[in-house]
């Protein structure tokens, strides 16, 4: 029972990751592609999280903290290109 | 411009400690499970990354003054001389060894060389992946 | 002594580490790299005897045994050519010091050419196919490095090139590796050997690996179809890379289609052993058609490679004792020679300012030693006895003779009087002629920059009239080409 619940929520979690794909790709701004990237991190996140409660291991735990930290990294230096139009400033007093 | 990233730089100025600590454990767990210096390392500069991202280059500048060149350089030369530790012993080259020691608070471990040898695939990760990323940052 | 053969790679690693720490003071790093130079010459001299007196060394790295670990062989073959490369590094290094610049100097130029040290050496070392792919790519690092350092516009535009050319060419060789895993499950070159030599009759498969092999190490070391980037590429980078690029790199590319053909394809000699030859005769005329066409000095050495490279393969791929000597003679002497050549010319350039050989005449005149050291390296170069270059051809071609296979033979016999031509033109409109007047600029570095080249010369002369001391190394190296028993057995037996 509790693993047939856990196949239908990777079905759902594959479908919602298919609608953030088409975001991806069609934009149409660049906003709405930093955000779908963001979702797509979450969403492999869970689906992993998901997949190793099927499989009852716990090796893959590290996997969903590395993808966390990337993907947060990831979106806010996303965010600070498109807000700023710099990654890296030089000196942020002047 | 003035920046203002304030959200930004209070969560990275807690977060940047809580992956240093992550980047620590995928080190040390690499002896017997999925990890090690290699991906240490790269969490570590995503670490520094973060930091370069909500302040600036002057300051973390300021904050890790190190020469990511030189990093790179004392990686490798740890790496190398761990291997070559070997030739001392007569031993063919890269042959480490292992032993259980009993440290104060940790209890019985068991310490290996090849635990040096990572720290320099570590700090060689660091190293390099740093001078890269400012190189492009810093290019303008 | 049982760490000695790893020795020739880690000398150069360590040094490569320690000149990074040095990078700003240009005097330590000269001195640093000049020594341990030196010092790897000694060890490589002395892993050359210990072969020549124990047999093929191994070294299991890490003690993991023979199939499941990383072996370093250093069979005769190997240890010759460490020692080689070796001279040239000392060669090169040395002259790098008066000619290369400060401004490369301080962007970690030493440390880099040890690390390309590292590549070739590793590569002519290791036993174990995968880890020669790593050496590769340690050597292809440093050469992308080396090939745009500096940063002048040809050499930004050559390296695209060259970049290009050798990632396709590194993941076709990763392709390759995994196809021969994929038929004989292991990755160790003794048991590949093993494995391959014990089926009934070569598979199929194995001709296409034996051709992707070829393509791969064809590209770096620029046989036919696939020399196209050399001229371009090699004609960008200062002098004494470019030397170093001459003499070592496509001779890695030479050593591997060796060692992978005597070693792996052995048995069905039918296609393999005759699309090598055909592809070598046409590399040695297009060499030769390149050579005698330019009046670009570098362009003319440039293509006197690719008509050497031709040559050596061709004595591979008549693959008889007799060819097989010829050959790894050819090799060594080849090696030698065109590092002393592309560092002959530099001289030539720095006095002159141009490497068109239209603009310059009359050297000989104020420059004597520099004109006949040229034309010792000359005629070395295209065979002419007592010099080196002399026994390696005749043995090539005699082995060819007896095999029948007179085309080839021919063609390289006649190959070699239009080499002969070809650097003859250099030292009859170069250094003859009415002496024109050049911008006399520091004649004490003139001296300095020829040393080196008096040395490689010196060296290579020795090999020339002592060639029948050398022969008994030399074949000792062919015994484990024709019989590859014995690289298996020395490997997997202990």
């Amino acid at each position: 029972m509790f693993d047939t619940i856990l196949y239908v929520v990777m079905a759902v979690l594959s479908i919602s990751m298919v609608g953030f794909l088409y975001r991806l790709i069609k934009g149409p701004t660049v906003p709405d592609r930093v955000v779908a990237l963001d979702a797509i991190g979450v969403i492999l996140i869970s689906m992993i999280a998901v997949f190793s409660m099927i499989m009852r291991t716990s090796a893959f735990l590290d996997v969903i903290l590395l993808l966390g930290i990337l993907s947060f990294i990831g979106t806010a230096s996303f965010s600070k290109f498109l807000a700023k139009g710099v990654i890296f400033d030089r000196d942020r007093n002047h | 411009m003035k920046s203002s990233d304030v959200i930004l730089q209070t969560t990275s100025k807690i977060v940047f400690f809580v992956i240093l600590l992550f980047a620590i454990h995928l080190f040390f767990e690499g002896h017997y499970r999925p990890g090690g210096g290699f991906v240490g390392g790269l969490v570590t500069a995503g670490a520094i990354v973060l930091f370069l991202l909500a302040f600036d280059i002057k300051t973390v500048s300021i904050l890790l003054p190190f020469d990511y060149k030189w990093v790179t350089a004392i990686g490798l030369l740890i790496s190398i001389l761990t291997a070559a530790g070997s030739i001392v012993f007569n031993v063919p080259f890269f042959t480490h060894t292992y032993d259980h020691f009993h440290l104060p608070l940790i209890g019985e471990t068991s310490l290996h060389t090849a635990a040096l040898f990572d720290l320099g695939v570590y700090l060689v990760v660091v190293g390099v992946t740093m001078t890269i990323i400012q190189t492009i940052g810093e290019s303008e | 002594m049982i760490n000695l053969i790893v020795l020739p790679i880690l000398i150069p690693l360590l040094t490569a580490v320690l000149l990074i720490f040095f990078a700003s003071k240009v005097k330590t790093q000269r001195w640093i790299s000049a020594i341990s130079a030196l010092l790897n010459i000694g060890v490589a001299f002395s892993v050359v005897r210990k072969v020549f007196v124990d047999g093929i060394q191994i070294l299991n790295v890490g003690s993991w045994v023979a199939p499941f670990g990383i072996t370093l062989v250093s069979d005769m073959l190997s240890a010759l050519l460490v020692l080689t490369t070796t001279i040239i590094g000392f060669a090169v290094i040395l002259y790098s010091f008066s000619s290369i610049g400060k401004e490369r100097e301080k962007y970690y130029y030493y440390a880099l050419v040890q690390f390309l040290l590292v590549g070739v050496i590793g590569a002519f070392t290791t036993g174990d196919i995968f880890n020669l792919f790593v050496f590769f790519e340690v050597m292809l690092m440093a050469s992308y490095v080396l090939l745009v350092i500096g940063g002048t516009k040809i050499q930004l535009r050559e390296s695209l090139k060259y970049l290009t050319v050798n990632v396709i060419s590194s993941a076709l060789f990763v392709i390759s590796v995994a196809y021969l895993y994929s038929v004989v499950g292991t990755l160790n070159m003794a048991q590949i050997s093993e494995r391959i030599g014990s089926l009934e009759e070569m598979p199929g498969i194995l001709t296409v690996i034996a051709v992707l092999f070829l393509i791969v190490f064809g590209m770096k070391g620029a046989i036919f179809p696939l020399y196209f980037w050399l001229p371009g590429s090699y004609f960008a980078p200062p002098i004494p890379v470019m030397a170093l690029f001459g003499a070592l790199l496509t001779k890695v590319g030479v050593y591997s289609i060796i060692r992978t053909f005597t070693l792996f394809f052995f048995q069905d000699k039918d296609y393999t052993y005759e699309l090598l030859m055909i592809l070598a005769i046409i590399t040695v005329v297009v060499g030769v058609i390149g050579s005698i066409a330019y009046w670009n000095i570098k362009k003319i050495i440039i293509y006197n490679i690719i008509t050497a490279i031709g040559v050596i393969l061709y004595g591979v791929s008549v693959a008889t004792t007799t060819s097989f000597t010829g050959s790894i003679l050819y090799l060594i002497h080849d090696m030698l020679i065109k590092a002393a050549l592309f560092l002959l010319i530099g001289v030539m350039i720095k006095i002159t300012g141009t490497s068109n050989l239209r603009q310059f005449s009359g050297l000989i005149k104020h420059y004597p030693g520099l004109a006949w050291t040229f034309f010792i390296a000359a005629i070395s170069l295209a065979g002419i006895p007592p010099f080196s270059g002399f026994v390696g051809k005749l043995l090539v071609i005699q082995g060819g003779f007896t095999a029948e296979e007179y085309i080839g033979a021919t063609i390289i016999l006649l190959s070699s009087l239009l080499v002969l031509y070809s650097v003859m033109k250099i030292f009859i409109h170069g250094f003859w002629g009415v002496p024109k007047e050049y911008a006399k600029k520091e004649s004490i570095s003139y001296r300095a920059l020829l040393f080196p080249i008096v040395l490689i010369i010196t060296i290579s002369v020795l090999y020339g009239i002592g060639s029948d001391y050398v022969y008994s190394y030399v074949s000792q190296a062919v015994q484990t080409l024709v019989n590859p028993e014995l690289y298996i057995e020395a490997v997997l037996k202990e």
